[in-house]
C-alpha cells in the first residue's frame, strides 16, 4: 500500500460539504481525533473551483492559479499533506499539481501572475507539492487506519444492508493513485468492514456516476436523473438500507433527489445516504445532531438510528482480531500483486 | 500551453493534444475507434451523444463537432478515461471542445446559467450552487431544505464549525489573482457578449 500520512495534514474544506452537509466536516474531525490523525483546517483556504470548473466556467489556467495558491498555503503552514473531503477537490488538486510539476511553460505563466500581483510567497517551484505524495482523500486515511477504527467502534450496523457509491472523481480520474480497485472499487467497502459489517459488495451500476454531471442536473434534468434512477433501482433490488458516499456532490444527487425521482415514477426508495465519515462517527457513538449533522439531510436518518444496537464486548474483540488479520494480509506485498491480477476478471456492468 | 484558440490555424487534433487540459497527450492519435468508451458511457445510453464518434470527428479534423449540441450532454464522469485501451481521454477531449466553443463565443447559452460560480468565487472566495437555481431546487427538494439553507450559520455553529466564508484577506488574494490571470475578463466577456446579442 502506498504511504498514507497521518500528520501535517491540511484538511481541505469543500464548499459543498460546507453548505449542504456540514456534518461531513464535523464527523471527519471527530473520527480523525479518535484514530490519531493530526490535522488543521484553515480560514485562508478558499475552494478548488470544482463545480465551476466542470460547468466549463473556469478554464484550466485559472483553476491552476487558484490551486497553486493553496499549495503555497499548505507549505507555508507546514502542512503539505492535503486531504480532501470531496472527490472533485481530490481530482482537481491532483491535476493542478501534475500540471505545475510537469509543464514548465504553464508554471512560469502562473508564477508570472503571482509576480504581477506582488504575491511572491504563492510561487510554485517544481516539486513543492506532489500529487501522489501529498494529495489524498479522507477515505485513504480511513483505509490506512482500519485497525484504529475497529478499536473505536461502539455500535453494530450489521443488521443493515449497506452498499457503497465510489463515484467517479476519486476512482476514475487519477486511477493510478487510487487504493483498492478501479474496475470494482471497494475501498469504502473495506473501511465499512473495519466496523464489523459486510456490505452488499458488487451490484449492477456500482461504478456508474451519480448522474449529477455538474451542469447536467441543472440544465438537462431528465437526462441526469435517469442515470440516478438506474442506480437507485439496482440498489433497491439489492434491498439496500444505507448507501455510503465519499463525495458531497453525489450525496446531494441521491439524498436531495431520491424522493423527487421516486415520485416521478411512482416508486419508493427507502435508502438513507451517509458519507463514510458520518457513518464512522455514528458507529463510534457520535451525537447525530451535534456531530454528524443529520438534521441537514433530506432523507431522514432517524429510522436507522432507532434500530442501532450497542456492540457487545465479545463481538468487538472478534472484529478487532479479524480486521487486524485482514490489514496485515493486505499490507503484505505478495498478496497485493495477486489481488491485482484477480481484479481484472471482475465482471462489470458499467 | 496556455494558448488561445485561433480559428484560422486550427488543427483540432494537435490543438487538443497540446492543450493544458490534456493529461494523456499521446492517447488521442492512438484511438483505434474500438467504441469501448461509448459502450460504458452513461451519456451515450441516454442521449445522442457518442464519445467514439466525437473522437472520430476530432481525428478527421471535422470542426463542426465544436458546434454539435450533443457534446453538452457528457457527464464528465471519466469512465471512458479510466478504460480506454489506447490511453485516450474522450472526457478531456470533450472538455477542450467545449472550451473552444467558449472561446469562439458560441457557448454563451451553456455558460450563462453557471456564471454565478465565478461571481461567487470573485466576491466570496468559494463556489457553491448559483442562486438562480434555488427556486427550482426548493420546488423539487422541499421546504425543509430551504429552511436549512436559511439557517446554515446556526447549524455550522452548532456543529462547532467556522463560518462558511474564508478570511477577508484570503478573499482579497483570490480575487486579485483571478483578475490578474484573466478569469474576470473571461466571465465578463461572456456576459457582455450575451447581452449584445439580445
Ligand atoms: S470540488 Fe466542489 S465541493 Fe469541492 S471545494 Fe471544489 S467546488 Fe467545492
Ligand atoms: S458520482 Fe457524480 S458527483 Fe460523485 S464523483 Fe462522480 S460525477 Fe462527481
Ligand atoms: S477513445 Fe479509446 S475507447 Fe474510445 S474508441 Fe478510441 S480507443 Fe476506443
Ligand atoms: S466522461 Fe463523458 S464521454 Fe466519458 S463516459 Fe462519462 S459521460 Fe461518457
Amino acid at each position: 500500500m502506498k504511504n498514507v500520512p497521518d500528520k501535517n495534514i491540511l484538511l481541505f474544506k469543500s464548499c459543498l460539504v460546507s453548505v449542504e452537509y456540514p456534518g461531513i466536516e464535523s464527523s471527519t474531525k471527530y473520527v480523525f481525533d479518535k484514530i490519531g490523525v493530526d490535522y488543521h483546517v484553515d480560514r485562508a483556504q478558499t475552494c478548488c473551483t470544482g463545480l465551476g470548473h466542470y460547468s466549463d466556467v473556469f478554464d484550466q489556467f485559472s483553476t491552476t492559479v487558484n490551486g497553486a495558491r493553496h499549495f503555497a498555503l499548505a507549505n507555508k503552514l507546514n502542512r503539505p499533506n492535503m486531504v480532501m473531503m470531496c472527490a472533485t477537490c481530490y481530482a482537481i488538486n491532483k491535476k493542478v499539481a501534475n500540471i505545475l510539476n510537469n509543464n514548465e511553460e504553464v508554471r512560469d505563466e502562473v508564477n508570472q501572475v503571482f509576480d504581477d500581483c506582488g504575491y511572491d510567497w504563492m510561487k510554485f517551484n517544481k516539486g513543492d507539492l506532489d500529487s501522489r505524495e501529498n494529495i489524498f482523500h479522507i477515505i485513504d486515511i480511513f483505509y490506512s487506519k482500519r485497525k484504529e477504527i475497529a478499536k473505536n467502534i461502539k455500535y453494530d450496523f450489521s443488521d443493515f444492508n449497506i452498499a457503497t457509491h465510489h463515484g467517479c472523481h476519486y476512482c476514475k480520474v487519477h486511477y493510478g493513485d487510487t487504493i483498492e480497485g478501479i474496475r470494482n472499487p471497494h475501498i469504502i467497502d473495506d473501511v465499512v468492514n473495519a466496523c464489523g459489517v459486510e456490505t452488499i459488495g458488487w451490484y449492477d451500476f456500482k461504478r456508474t456516476t451519480c448522474g449529477s454531471g455538474f451542469s447536467q442536473r441543472f440544465v438537462h434534468k431528465k437526462h441526469s436523473l435517469t442515470v440516478t434512477l438506474d442506480k437507485l433501482k439496482s440498489l433497491k433490488e439489492n434491498k439496500t438500507n444505507i448507501l455510503i458516499h465519499l463525495c458531497p456532490n453525489c450525496h446531494v444527487q441521491f439524498d436531495r433527489y431520491q424522493t423527487y425521482v421516486g415520485d416521478k415514477i411512482g416508486e419508493e426508495f427507502n435508502i438513507v445516504h451517509l458519507n463514510i465519515a458520518q457513518f464512522l462517527a455514528l458507529a463510534m457513538g457520535a451525537d447525530p445532531y451535534d456531530v454528524v449533522g443529520i438534521q441537514t439531510h433530506t432523507v431522514p436518518v432517524e429510522p436507522i438510528l432507532k434500530d442501532l444496537k450497542p456492540l457487545s464486548k465479545d463481538n468487538k474483540d472478534e472484529i478487532i482480531e479479524k480486521v487486524s488479520y485482514k490489514v496485515d494480509l493486505d499490507e503484505s506485498e505478495d498478496f497485493n500483486m495477486e489481488a491485482d491480477t484477480v481484479k481484472v476478471e471482475v465482471n462489470e456492468t458499467n | 500551453m496556455v494558448e488561445k484558440f485561433r480559428e484560422d490555424s486550427l488543427d483540432l487534433e494537435e490543438y487538443i493534444s497540446h492543450n493544458i487540459k490534456s493529461s494523456k497527450p499521446k492517447g488521442l492519435l492512438k484511438c483505434v475507434q474500438c467504441g469501448m468508451c461509448t459502450s460504458v458511457c452513461p451519456a451515450a445510453q441516454h442521449s445522442n451523444y457518442n464519445p467514439r464518434s466525437m473522437v472520430e470527428c476530432v481525428l478527421e479534423g471535422d470542426t463542426a463537432v465544436i458546434e454539435d449540441e450533443d457534446i453538452w450532454y457528457c457527464f464528465y464522469c471519466y469512465t471512458c478515461h479510466s478504460i480506454c485501451p489506447a490511453d485516450n481521454s474522450p472526457c478531456e477531449v470533450n472538455q477542450v471542445l467545449r472550451q473552444i466553443a467558449v472561446d469562439k463565443g458560441i457557448a454563451d447559452d451553456h455558460l450563462i446559467p453557471f456564471l454565478g460560480f465565478g461571481d461567487s468565487f470573485l466576491n466570496h472566495g468559494i463556489g457553491g450552487i448559483p442562486e438562480n437555481f434555488f427556486p427550482e431546487m426548493k420546488e423539487d427538494i422541499g421546504d425543509d431544505w430551504w429552511d436549512f439553507k436559511t439557517h446554515l450559520d446556526d447549524v455550522r455553529n452548532h456543529l462547532g464549525l467556522d463560518p462558511v466564508f474564508p478570511s477577508e484577506e484570503a478573499i482579497v488574494e483570490v480575487s486579485t489573482i483571478l483578475k490578474s490571470c484573466g478569469f474576470e475578463d473571461r466571465i465578463n466577456k461572456i456576459r457582455n457578449h450575451h447581452k449584445d446579442e439580445d
